[in-house]
């Protein structure tokens, strides 16, 4: 049963990988401001 | 022209603002404008191919209101005010956050993020909508802050820039509370998976094999939720007690920490897997509250500082000619020039030139006080007509309104801001359960030590009063987001409370209950004929006066003189717009002597519009009906060729719904008004208010202010609905001060909450919803006591296992948070908000 030993590293290192994601997303400001770029989204097409 | 004629009695809404279009629209383009200005900003759009601002909302513009004063924005140009607003700068890039209060819509975030189409110098332009605001960089090369910003205000998106940015400060101190809750996340469902095994109690071998790996892992895990995300439960507990209070975070943290603690102690010596998935599930749960709060408190940030107000920059008279400063910068014995429409920075006196001065903002007086050479003018006042010279005779900070404003009679009882509920409940809270606590051990102790441990802990942990903390904001979020749809702004949420809790409501009159806009305009005098009215219209467009404004809107509708006319009228309106020989520039020999009146050579023949003095040299007594001094009117006397023809009586009117609103409010809550003008009203408000209230008259701001004050001391809680201007220490003196105002952007200092005046008609179903929410609030403290009372029945038992507490714990917290939301929704429905 020691791969679960392995198995746990691993998922725990998955989980780390995606903690570090949001931490990233939080730092580059994405959580700033979650409105404009719904509406901005849409304007692509009308250039 | 057929068109017009048709177009005349069907309202036609402007291109750029939707507003109504005056009887004969400035056409541009086939496409109907009620003003130059709308105009001049489709022109300016419609010339870069902009035009898609139009296409994406229904008539997104706003009115463009302001006189264009040339040097308005003369003081960007200057170092040390671009120092202090520019966020980064190079010769190659600057970049800066300005905040506009005008944007509402999707096309205006289309438009002021293609503002490099209409200044190449732009490079990007990015808007915050949320915080309403727009940071642009630009290339110093080929454009100027002072450019960025005329552009700006030239297509109706005025920036708001003062003092107050001026010392700017970021906030970027908030992402705090996302790491803690990404942080708090990621640990709980780590640590969840590790508990599973005990959830389910037949991989009993697996336990056997894995436990004491899962427990320590766990406790790694758990580590950084107790260092770092729970910490701020732990300092806002600290902080209570420091100050000899205790508020809801102190029995959260207790909790918290008998949760770890007694976890630490059952993995080290295995005893079981302790309760760390509960642990790290309840400051989670927790955080999310704390994040729905700050998420509410963002949408409805406003500013509070007084020296918005205050102009940013002043024209300093110096040997060497003109100079703009700062008004920090100013010093006494300055000589600065304060233009038409300027505020009067600080305390001065008038050196040369007439004053005419608007306290409006001070005294709520809208007539202009006249000053003379050598008498002194106070800050706040603003300069209505000519450009006058003073000498600063006091510092900015030292100035009667920030005086006013840093009295301590007008700084508020320390008022809790968070949750004062809650904290109170709190309160007991603690005492109960080191009570129950206690005596749980006493009762075990006798007979089982390790059973008295047990249930003494237990009893801290299940009493942690997360569900407690989680109601409110949740219920009051709700709440504040009801009222934010309904055009009625809180603070906090702690003012729902103080809405709901309230006995007396204080209204003042001006601009309160009276609507400026709206006033009744009659004439009194000699028949006006329609090309007279014409001649009058053609002169009253040429000024800025409100009144002017007002009577050449007036004369142009041909509402005053009731439709007796108005086919003609409208004819003739056409042709002023076109090839009439009263156009604008037809006006000879314009003067306007601010305060006074105005004259000029209309199409030949004299033309005066102003003051009883001014038109005529001696009023003639039965020039209006009486010459009384009622100050519910303005008038304004006209004369052609110098024959006194008659005057215009401008009425205040009162607020629509008036009636309904103070009849429902006058049978729950003691009313009072108070007035700064006379009593000449006295009977018609008596029977608005009904026979019980206070109507008080000759009221100063002071006065006002102590009124409220005493009523406090009688241990009422105060409403106090004022316009926020002249009031202002009122609205501070007050449990909860609402202003009432008709722009938004107006934001007045001192007050709690802002109300739209369009939604005045419903400012009772408001007060009655704040009951509700509160009666929401404590239905909720019930839910969760509920729990707790299950949770510490188990624990005193010794019966509260880490499977009942990862069970409980995040039903408890998650079905608070519904049961808050969903009620609040349903009152809100009931009282069809």
């Amino acid at each position: 049963m020691n791969i679960i030993f392995i198995l746990i590293g691993i998922s725990l290192l998955v989980a780390v990988t995606f903690l570090g994601a949001f931490l990233w997303a939080v730092r580059s400001g994405q959580y700033e401001d979650d409105y404009t770029p719904s509406v901005r989204v849409l304007f692509d097409d009308e250039e | 022209m057929p068109t017009t004629a048709t177009a005349i009695h069907t309202h036609v809404a402007c291109t750029h603002c939707g507003d109504e279009c005056p009887d004969e629209p400035l056409l541009f383009a086939e496409q109907p404008f009620c003003c130059q200005g709308c105009q001049a900003v489709y022109e300016l759009l419609n010339a870069n191919n902009l035009c898609t601002y139009y296409r994406l909302d229904e008539r997104p513009g706003q009115k463009v209101r302001e006189v264009e004063l040339p040097s308005r924005f003369d003081y960007l140009d200057q170092e040390s005010v671009q120092a202090q607003l520019l966020a980064f700068r190079s010769d190659t890039l600057a970049k800066l956050t300005l905040t506009i209060p005008q944007m509402h819509c999707a096309s205006c975030i289309w438009l002021l993020e293609n503002l490099h189409k209409l200044n190449p110098g732009v490079s990007e332009s990015r808007v915050n909508f949320l915080r309403k605001e727009l940071t642009v960089s630009y290339l110093p090369s080929q454009t100027s802050l002072k450019d960025v910003v005329k552009l700006l205000a030239a297509v109706g998106y005025e920036p708001q820039i003062t003092l107050a940015e001026l010392g700017a400060q970021s906030h970027h101190g908030n992402r705090t509370l996302y790491y803690k809750l990404g942080l708090a996340g990621f640990c709980f469902g780590n640590v969840m998976l590790l508990a599973f095994p005990d959830y389910l109690s037949f991989i009993e071998q697996l336990q056997a094999e894995f436990g004491r790996f899962f427990g320590y892992l766990s406790l790694v895990l758990a580590l950084p939720v107790l260092l770092v995300s729970a910490r701020g439960f732990y300092e806002s507990a600290w902080q209570g007690l420091k100050q000899r209070y205790i508020n809801l975070d102190f029995p959260i943290s207790l909790g918290l920490t008998a949760l770890f603690l007694t976890s630490l102690f059952d993995i080290l010596t295995q005893r079981g897997p302790g309760y760390l998935d509960s642990f790290t599930g309840l400051v989670f749960f927790m955080l999310i509250g704390k994040w729905v709060q700050q998420r509410t408190y963002e949408a409805l940030r406003f500013d509070r500082d007084f020296t918005s107000y205050f102009p940013v920059a002043v024209t300093l008279l110096t040997t060497e000619g003109e100079k703009s400063v700062s008004v920090k910068e100013l010093q006494v014995g300055n000589r600065i020039l304060v233009r038409n429409q300027e505020v009067i920075p600080a305390d001065a006196i008038l050196m040369r030139g007439t004053g005419q001065i608007d306290y409006s903002f001070v005294s709520g007086e809208s007539v202009p006080v006249a000053k003379l050479t050598g008498e002194v003018v106070y800050a706040g006042g603003r300069q209505v007509g000519e450009a006058v010279e003073l000498e600063v005779v006091r510092e900015v900070s030292q100035g009667y309104l920030t005086q006013l404003w840093n009295n301590p009679a007008f700084q508020k009882a320390e008022k809790q801001t968070l949750e004062t509920y809650a904290n109170k409940v709190g309160r007991y809270f603690v005492a109960v359960t080191l009570v129950l606590a206690l005596s749980s051990i006493l009762y075990w102790y006798p007979k089982d030590t390790h059973m008295a441990m047990r249930a003494f802990t237990s009893v801290l942990v299940i009493a942690c009063p997360c569900a407690l903390s989680l109601a409110t904001p949740f219920a009051m979020g709700a709440a504040l987001r009801v009222f934010g749809r309904r055009k009625f702004y809180l603070k906090n949420s702690a003012v729902v409370e103080t809405l709901g809790r309230a006995d007396t409501i204080v209204f003042d009159k001006t601009g309160t209950l009276t609507d400026t806009h709206r006033s009744e305009v009659r004439y009194v005098g000699l028949p006006l004929q329609p090309a007279e009215m014409q001649l009058i219209a053609a002169l009253a467009q040429q000024s800025t006066h409100p009144l002017s404004q007002r009577l050449a809107k007036e004369l142009g509708n041909g509402e005053v003189v009731k439709g007796e006319i108005l086919g003609e009228g409208t004819e003739e309106g056409n042709l002023l717009k076109e090839n009439s020989p009263f156009t604008t520039s037809q006006v000879h020999h314009f003067t306007e002597l601010p305060g006074q009146g105005l004259s000029g050579v209309v199409a030949g023949r004299e033309v005066k519009v102003g003051s009883a003095a001014f038109v005529c040299a001696k009023p003639k007594a039965q020039q209006g009906p009486e010459h009384s001094a009622d100050t519910r009117q303005s008038r304004v006397y006209v004369a052609v060729d110098g024959e006194n023809l008659g005057c215009f009586v401008f009425y205040n009117v009162y607020r629509e719904h008036m009636q309904k609103v103070l009849q429902t409010l006058g049978k729950r809550y003691h009313l009072a008004m108070l007035s700064g003008d006379n009593n000449t009203e006295q009977e018609r408000l008596r029977g608005l208010f009904g026979p019980k209230a206070e109507l008080r008259f000759w009221q100063s701001p002071q006065d006002k202010l102590d009124y409220v004050a005493a009523l406090r001391q009688q241990g009422r809680t105060v409403i106090m609905v004022g316009d926020g201007l002249n009031d202002a220490g009122a609205l501070q003196q007050a449990d909860a001060g609402i202003a009432l105002t008709d722009t938004l952007s107006n934001f007045s200092p001192a007050c709690d909450a802002i109300l739209d005046a369009s939604s005045f008609g419903q400012f009772a179903t408001f007060l009655r919803f704040s009951q509700n929410c509160l009666q929401v609030v404590l239905a909720t403290f019930i839910l969760s006591f509920g729990y707790n009372g299950i949770g510490l029945g188990l624990a005193v038992q010794g019966k509260f296992t880490p499977i009942v507490s990862a069970i409980l714990m995040p039903i408890s917290s998650l079905s608070v948070m519904l049961f808050a939301t969903l009620l609040v929704r349903f009152t809100a429905y009931r009282n069809k908000l």
